[in-house]
């Protein structure tokens, strides 16, 4: 099984990164999709199925926490999982997203395994891409 | 106002090292004097107890290695799009990596970076801080600039 996923930075390079370390690291992707801002992730929901959406906090025209809010009131998108990766790090803040329905968050600057790791976790899976108990977790991954 | 102005030089060395490896794979040490010949910088604003502005002040090589490195491209295959987009994100790492390091229970915002194609020069601030690392000799320097409670 493999997942589709939507990456959201203002960010090229940023976004670039992402993909590539999502690429190398063994996680199933199939396809993704690149947003720079909230507004043009929820276009790119209109047309695509997305498994796992990982979103940037900080961004113009709409931000992280606007989108999470979209997110979580439309019925049909409240349930896809979303990783916020940010450089934002108050326990103030973090509470915030979750309470928006963040199930995860990585730091940047982050190292390639968080990635995969935090991936897995949120939906659900083991390393093989298949449901169940044994998610993905901070097991050393030779890149 | 001097021991925090200390605490925020150290968590800021900190920070800029952590970001400057992690993402870009360069390894910096402290420079020794004073540092001239930054061609080019990022900023971004913050804003909390304390406000502000932090600056990293880059060299025209400097920022092509962090771009190579970052994106994995060849010398010719960066465009200046890459070389804004990776001093932006440098700056914003640094920032959101300081905060955190000084205190997680203390929310601060941050303004969008922005980046000049120029060194603005030093600051004129009464509470600015500034420090210059290397790594091969190419540049690297920081300034943070404090108006209020620090």
């Amino acid at each position: 099984m493999s997942f589709n996923v939507l990456i959201v930075d203002d960010s090229n390079s940023m976004r670039a990164v992402i993909k590539k370390v999502i690429s190398i690291s063994g996680f199933k992707m199939d396809k993704c999709i690149e947003a720079s801002n909230g507004v043009e992730a929820l276009e790119a929901l209109t047309g695509h199925w997305v498994d796992v959406i990982i979103s940037d906090i900080n961004m113009p025209i709409m931000s992280g926490f606007e989108l999470f809010e979209r997110l979580k009131s439309d019925n049909l998108l409240k349930d896809i999982p979303v990783i916020a990766i940010t450089t934002e790090s108050s326990d103030e803040r973090m509470q915030d997203a979750f309470n928006l329905g963040v199930k995860g968050f990585i730091r940047k600057p982050f190292l390639p395994e968080e990635i995969r790791g935090i991936l897995y976790k949120v939906i659900g899976v083991n390393y093989e891409g298949k449901y169940g108990e044994d998610s993905g977790d901070d097991e050393a991954f030779d890149f | 106002m001097k021991e925090n102005m200390e605490k925020i030089a150290e968590m800021t060395r900190l920070s800029i090292f952590e970001v400057f490896e992690k993402m870009f794979y360069i390894f910096l040490e402290p420079s020794d004097g004073k540092v001239d010949g930054y061609d080019m910088e990022a900023l971004i604003e913050f804003e909390g107890s304390a406000r502000g502005e932090i600056r990293i002040l880059l060299s025209r090589n400097m920022v092509r290695t962090m771009v190579q490195n970052m994106l994995n491209l060849e010398e010719g295959e960066i465009t200046r799009h890459n070389i804004e987009d990776c001093s932006k994100e440098a700056v914003n790492m640094v920032a959101g990596n300081l905060f955190g390091k000084l205190d997680n229970s203390e929310m601060f915002n941050l303004s969008i970076p922005a980046f000049k194609p120029e060194y603005s020069g030093p600051s004129s601030g009464e509470n600015a801080y500034r420090m210059d690392f290397d790594s091969d000799g190419e540049k690297v320097g920081v300034i943070i600039d404090i108006n209020g409670r620090v």
